[in-house]
């Protein structure tokens, strides 16, 4: 390594700041990065633990004998309380977890380091989008203690189960459900912040990626993080105005009585009908799955970006088809836009537009097949390295191809008629989200945490952790498959009342002790993650031996970053080049003899 | 731990993943029995997918799952350098991509014969289902087809019967469905049938089906279904509907002949008329 610089250098860009300034209301692209990180960490408590809510109802739905377990009615929670968990639990898995940590936690610590920039485009601008979601978190936590308790309706919150309301002045009660009262209003308030939030944070990094990219650092020699987190954030701001809208509108609905999403003919709740309407409730769907099935590649694409380059970094070889990937990704941001109508196929939309829809979203596997033939292409003839930051890299890998091939089954519309809204949709958002996007997202860690705090994470303790997660969430979350296949409805508080489930509901059992276990597992990184804060081994500038700029500067990198800035000379997955001394060649490293300039 | 036991354990977890799926079919971990004239195309289909995701299943997995074990990294050695091949990626493009197409045109006869309208047969058997939280109320005109089904099924007529729960016709019946909601969402879904349809708040929507198979004899003498304990074909929500969304459950009667149904539904028209006539709860007048 020939990036050496005198120790003094390091403190240039550095301005002494409060605690408060540095710490708290910082406009360090790292530190909001790392405030995203923790405030997700936590999030993901929250919604695992409904999760295991969830669970538990599914597994024992005629309660569990377990005297010491504190929500419970005799041992059960009621149903109300049940689709309240689940309701919950994606709604936080979603929007305070997954976007949360992929764009707002990796997409703030990684754009500006891997291109060479001393910090966002709009260093406030990143502040203020992290502090606005402080008051969705604050929103979304209140909800579960208002009256009717928290939102009830599914992360979809369909109307009119989530809309419906009782006449002006006659508070916010909902006839529909308790939870969809108050609960439901503060869920459209909660993700409106959130996404007033990601705006802020997609023109930023679209800004910072197109004006502060390091002398050299042409577009094609962007590391597949920063062309992830670019075309992500392209996506979110296309998508985010219309879901704005229809949080607005529902949000109308619920609090002025306009009826937008009520039907002319009004709606009958026991002998109390809701008088005349004007609107529509598939226009909801509409709006929302237009923004939502983007959300879907949103929760993906920086995962698939970060491990690219996780792959290429361990596997200690140039990246199979970098350009091919790129456009696969741009191919997938594309077509996403106009695929949304497939959660729509069995909702009374006019099925000669289901078939449109089909023939887009089957198209949609293609860019994902040449991704995976990428990853696999990297690691043949690799030279692999087994650190715990590769192997849920290669987890990701392994189990995106389960998670895109059952989606294929849904895709497909007559199949679709028996699967729709089964278990095996569960299975399959299951395989993307928590065993791509969370692979994705503990790799990121294992791999940026010595950037980030300046020490490595423990490999010994790392490894056992995602040995026992690959187990276990493939107990957890496999079965789901077959119960699917049977015909399991998904929502189901007690689905012990149905005779065609009688053979699958060991399983259920199963994938529910699997959960707790997966769960416990969890502790585990816990642990490695705050032990290795403090006393984790000193990680030094390059402890992978990595080519991307962000490793060219100090551990962690100053405010301000590089020392000095960083002049691109090559693509970022010169592993292996035989014309080098080394495994790897920086991009910012000088160009050695013998090694020809490149030609792009 | 830089040694060949990761690429053991992903193919050992792999691999239990599979096996769990593929003995289904012995286990009673499937699809339930067919019992609809397009559950076949349903079930073709399905397996035409199974096939080709199976196959691309192992073929990725075995290929990572080698390559895991094969190319475990010795210090000082070098990894091939090689920044891609164009003739692969057109080849991993061109043939899935083909694959797919064929995929989905191969859906689009079976999605018209099961959901379009211009394509539904004359029905045999005309009922309209209204969902609410949470039953289905099941309602029989009192002869098997109105003149004009449709109308039929917007005005609700005084000689109609309305049953809780019970989808009641005869094998090879073309049965249309008019499929309301009063409330919320709600999906009529029976797994048997390869059925599945959300209703619509303020919508009316056909649907169809036509049953190969029956499990219902009516007893006139007892003035009840007699129906096969192993032929239990189950009506379900799959749709979010609040609370009571996981008991929504109705039954599906299938006669063997029209005789036998006409003559359960006489049956039932004369229960109807000798209880006290209870005001029944009109369902909302959609209008589209």
């Amino acid at each position: 390594m020939s990036v050496s610089h005198s120790h003094s250098a390091e403190t240039h860009a550095h301005h002494e700041l409060s605690f408060l300034r540095k710490y708290i209301f910082s406009e360090d692209h790292k530190i909001i990065g790392i405030q995203f990180l923790f405030s997700g960490l936590i999030f993901f408590l929250i919604g695992g633990t409904l999760a295991l809510l969830v669970r538990l109802q599914v597994g024992f739905p005629k309660g569990v004998n377990l005297p010491w377990f504190p929500i419970s009615w005799g041992g059960r929670m009621s149903p109300d309380f049940y689709a309240m968990a689940f309701s919950m639990h994606a709604t936080i898995m979603i929007f305070f977890v997954i976007i949360p940590l992929l764009t707002g936690a990796f997409g703030n610590f990684t754009i500006p380091l891997m291109i060479g920039a001393k910090d966002m485009a709009f260093p406030k601008l990143n502040m203020m989008s992290y502090w606005f979601m402080w008051p969705a978190f604050a929103v979304i936590l209140s909800s579960f203690f208002v009256e009717g308790g928290a939102g009830a309706s599914g992360w979809t919150s369909y109307p009119l189960l989530a809309s419906a309301t009782m006449p002006a002045g006659e508070g916010f009660h909902s006839p529909a459900s308790p939870h969809s009262g108050y609960g439901q209003i503060c869920w459209l308030v909660a993700l409106l912040f959130v996404g007033v939030s990601s705006m802020m944070g997609s023109i930023n990094y679209m800004t910072t990626i197109i004006n502060l990219r390091a002398p050299g650092m042409t577009m094609f020699r962007m590391p597949m993080t920063v062309w992830a987190m670019f075309i992500t954030a392209i996506l979110q701001s296309m998508a985010l105005p219309v879901l704005t809208v229809a949080l607005i509108l529902q949000l109308l609905d619920k609090t002025i009585n306009t009826t937008f999403f009520l039907p002319p003919g009004g709606a009958a709740f026991g002998n109390w009908h809701t008088g005349p309407g004007g609107g529509q409730t598939l226009l909801w769907q509409h709006l929302f799955w237009f923004y939502s099935h983007p959300a879907v590649y949103i929760m993906i694409l920086p995962a698939m970006g970060m491990v690219s380059d996780i792959i290429s970094t361990f596997a200690r070889k140039h990246l199979f088809g970098y350009k091919p990937m790129v456009l696969a990704i741009a191919g997938i941001a594309g077509l996403g836009f106009i695929v949304w109508g497939h959660h729509m196929f069995q909702s009374g939309m006019d099925p000669r537009l289901g078939t449109g829809f089909m023939i887009a979203t089957i198209m949609i596997a293609l860019p994902s097949a040449v991704k995976t033939f990428n990853w696999l292409g990297t690691v043949w003839g690799a030279n692999i390295q087994y650190t715990t930051a590769m192997l849920n890299a290669l987890a990701f890998v392994a189990m995106f191809v389960i998670g895109g091939l059952s989606g294929i089954f849904m895709a497909a519309t007559p199949v679709d008629v028996y699967f729709h809204d089964t278990y095996f949709i569960v299975a399959h958002i299951h395989y993307v989200l928590f065993m791509s996007s969370i692979f994705g997202i503990f790799g990121g860690i294992y791999y940026w945490f010595p950037k980030m705090f300046g020490r490595l994470m423990n490999e010994k303790w790392g490894k056992i952790h995602f040995a026992l997660t690959f187990l276990f969430s493939n107990c957890t979350f496999f079965p789901m498959h077959i119960i699917g296949i049977a015909g399991h409805p998904r929502r189901y508080y007690d689905s012990t009342l149905y005779r065609f489930l009688d053979n699958v509901q060991p399983l259920n059992q199963f994938m529910t002790i699997s959960a707790f276990l997966l769960a416990l597992v969890q502790i585990i990184f816990l642990v490695n993650f705050f032990w290795s804060l403090f006393r984790g081994a000193k990680a030094g500038m390059n402890p992978w031996r990595s080519n991307t700029l962000e490793w060219t500067a100090p551990s962690p990198p100053p405010h301000g970053n590089f020392i000095q800035t960083p002049i691109v000379r090559r693509g970022p997955y010169e592993y292996g080049n035989p014309e080098a001394e080394e495994d790897y060649l920086p991009q910012a490293e000088p160009q050695p003899s013998g090694v020809p300039a490149p030609a792009h | 731990m830089q040694h060949k036991g990761w690429g053991i354990f992903f193919g050992v977890v792999l691999l239990v993943s599979f096996l769990s799926i593929a003995v289904g079919p012995w286990v009673g971990w499937w699809l339930p029995a067919n019992v609809s004239t397009f559950g076949p195309d349903v079930d073709y289909l399905y397996y035409v997918i199974l096939g080709f995701t199976t196959f691309f299943f192992i073929l990725t997995e075995v290929l990572l799952v080698w390559a895991m074990y094969r190319f475990v990294g010795r210090p000082g050695a070098k990894s091939q350098y090689i920044e891609g091949h164009h003739r692969l990626e057109m080849l991993w493009t061109i043939v899935p991509g083909g694959i797919l197409l064929y995929i989905a045109i191969a859906q689009i006869s079976a999605w018209e014969k099961i959901k379009y309208q211009a394509k539904m047969p004359d029905p045999d058997l005309v009922m309209q289902i209204t969902a609410r939280q949470w039953d289905w109320t099941m309602r029989y005109a009192d002869t098997p087809k109105p003149t004009d089904p449709r109308a039929w099924a917007e005005i609700p007529n005084s000689d109609d019967i309305y049953l809780p729960d019970e989808l009641h016709c005869w094998k090879g019946a073309n049965v249309r469905i008019y499929l309301k909601t009063q409330d919320v969402l709600h999906s009529l879904f029976l797994p048997q049938l390869r059925l599945k349809q959300d209703a619509l708040p303020g919508k009316t929507i056909p649907v169809w089906f036509n049953a190969t198979d029956f499990n219902t004899r009516f007893n006139a003498s007892t003035g009840a279904c007699e129906t096969d304990k192993s032929k239990e074909w189950e009506i379900a929500c799959a749709e979010l509907c609040g609370g009571g969304h996981y008991r929504m459950r109705g039954l599906l009667y299938v006669h063997e002949t029209k005789d036998d149904y006409l003559n359960w539904l006489k049956h039932a028209q004369q229960a109807a008329r000798s209880r006290q006539p209870e005001k029944k709860t009109t369902p909302v007048a959609a209008k589209d």
